[in-house]
């Protein structure tokens, strides 16, 4: 039906005041979330003397800050993949499961895991592969492997291992879905037309999975490159993260220099941002298997 | 066939002690008087518990996060429930708006969240930013998708619009409907995400220290602290800190289980627990 321009308008604002009941919240959200980002957009193309400028992005081609990065997403990029595989590989055999008893069991293991994080786990890691963890004294006694100094828990490598153990189980949770989507049927008309199981998988099984993977990879490199509490029980400040850089700059360790840290959380947050949008893209396409 | 039952056999043991291992061996620690020098523990003690507890920072430190935690979780549910609700009922034009904003915080990490709350509300001689109200508002923001979710879930599985206008037929006001209708029917969907934003907060270490610090410890700014003093008794408050997240976990999965049987009993767990995996920011 076709409305003329007044009525549409009147339509429009018809109900305004149904918008009341939405300031508080709308309030909070602005107040806590969108005025902070913004102020902090305004202040990363800022002087000390209040000009406009593009010197504290110039600022990040300084080694310090590209190491930074650099590492950061080595990091995320590194435990992203690592648990994408390991648990695409997992929540498939888990579906497979026959005993639903213990499929249930896992699954409430991996919701329970996927919390541990942090500080505590940190700990945890020390506690089995520091110098003198469990691990690390089992390895060197049975088998005369010493892993120090080679490894070091609080090293990269070491780093890549705590977080590989709280994606690990968020990847379980989030294949699952698609996993269980993979309809018996599709199989058994590719094996009845001929295919073998590698086939099947190189052009059916994988194929549907893919977006659901991707999508999920995202999210977990998103998850890691955000995090803070693990890494920084684990290497105080020496090791160069973004957020470890500017936790530093928050908590003054480090010379004090507000634009440059304004355009370093800019640029973190454009990252995060476009893994999330090309999250919802990469998610939307695997629902469409859903159905 | 059988070749690969083994192969999946395999590697889902393999998970599961990577998944073990670290908190079994943290449990053990913490009642070990001695466990870095020999394959086993010299001998088992509860002395670092006592002496953790002896510590008087212990119940301060406690009492903080169970008290920032707890009013989290009330003043984080006072505000979405009824605004979820409200735009549900009668706002559909604005519900694409309050999808967009409960999944903003994903994409922001904590710790830039803290550089901007401390940029905008640091200065002055209030210091603003640095106050226990100021962390409870950027930890409703930073568990925004944990509380929404659940709520959003649980609206969509009743119908609201026939419900209100059943009760508001039989003469109940706003807040009577919303509190005796609404609230009792969406309870599975309040209390997981309840209990989610509880265990995520009472473990949140990054906007804690950089926002507060050491004018309000927390619990787990208590454990890094001890981490590089103790490890022993670092061992203590990792145990009770796992615990709490073991408890809080396993009440949310039994909430959402019975509240799913009385929903809506199709779902599989996986495809529950996929939808309300908690993601993001939280480490």
């Amino acid at each position: 039906m076709q409305l003329t321009r007044g009525a549409r308008f009147r339509k429009l604002t018809a109900g305004w005041w149904n918008w009341l009941p939405l300031i508080p919240f709308l309030v909070i959200t602005i107040g806590v979330m969108v005025l902070p980002l913004a102020f902090m957009l305004e202040g990363s193309f800022q002087s000390k003397e209040g000009f406009f400028t593009f010197d504290n992005y110039l600022q990040m081609t300084a080694p310090v800050y590209t190491q930074s990065f650099r590492n950061s997403i080595l990091l995320s990029g590194i435990t992203a993949i690592l648990g994408t595989i390991l648990g695409t590989a997992v929540g498939y055999f888990v579906h497979q499961l026959r005993s639903s008893r213990v499929r249930e069991l896992v699954v409430t293991l991996c919701d329970v895991t996927s919390n541990f994080s942090g500080a505590p786990l940190a700990f945890a890691f020390i506690v089995i592969l520091g110098s003198n963890g469990v691990l690390t004294l089992a390895l060197s006694h049975y088998f005369g492997w010493k892993i120090y100094p080679t490894f070091s828990i609080y090293s990269f490598w070491g780093l890549v291992l705590a977080y590989t153990y709280f994606q690990l189980p968020l990847m379980v949770l989030l294949v699952l879905p698609a996993v269980a989507g993979l309809k018996q049927e599709w199989r058994e008309a590719a094996l009845s037309l001929g295919a073998d199981a590698r086939s099947y998988w190189r052009y059916i099984g994988l194929p549907i999975l893919a977006p659901a993977i991707l999508a999920n990879l995202l999210l977990l490199f998103a998850n890691a490159f955000g995090a803070y509490a693990t890494a920084y029980t684990l290497t105080g400040s020496r090791f160069n993260l973004v957020t470890l850089q500017l936790g530093s700059l928050l908590t003054g360790e480090v010379l004090r220099d507000p634009g440059a840290g304004d355009a370093m959380g800019i640029l973190t947050l454009f990252l995060m941002g476009a893994t999330i949008l090309l999250y919802q893209l990469a998610a939307r396409r695997a629902r469409r298997w859903r159905q | 066939m059988k070749q690969r039952n083994v192969l999946g056999r395999m590697s889902i043991i393999l998970f599961l002690v990577y998944m073990f291992l670290p908190i079994l061996a943290t449990y053990v620690f913490s009642i070990a008087i001695r466990w870095d020098r020999s394959i086993l523990p010299e001998g088992l003690t509860f002395e670092w518990y006592q002496t953790a507890f002896q510590d008087r920072w212990f119940l301060i430190v406690f009492r903080h996060s169970i008290t920032i935690s707890a009013i989290t979780v009330l003043v984080s549910t006072l505000l979405i429930v009824p605004t979820a609700y409200w735009v549900h009922l009668r706002l559909p034009r604005a519900l694409p708006l309050l999808n967009l904003i409960t999944t903003l915080p994903f994409a922001i990490p904590a710790v830039v969240l803290a550089l901007g709350l401390i940029k905008l509300y640091g200065q002055g001689p209030l210091q603003l930013a640095r106050t226990p109200p100021m962390l409870v508002l950027a930890y409703v923001i930073f568990t925004l998708p944990f509380m929404y979710r659940p709520v959003a879930s649980s609206l969509e599985a009743i119908d609201i619009r026939r419900l209100t206008e059943a009760a508001q037929s039989l003469g109940a006001s706003w807040p009577r409907t919303m509190l005796q209708v609404i609230f009792p029917n969406i309870m599975p969907g309040i209390l997981s995400g309840g209990l989610l934003v509880f265990a995520t907060i009472f473990g949140e270490f990054t906007l804690a220290t950089l926002l507060v610090g050491a004018r309000y410890k927390t619990f787990p700014m208590q454990l890094v602290y001890y981490t590089r003093r103790d490890g022993r008794i670092a061992s203590a408050y990792s145990v009770i800190s796992f615990t709490v997240a073991w408890a809080t976990s396993l009440i949310i999965l039994w909430i959402t289980t019975w509240g799913t049987r009385r929903t809506s009993g199709s779902r599989s767990a996986g495809e529950r627990l996929g939808q309300q995996a908690p993601v993001g920011g939280k480490v």
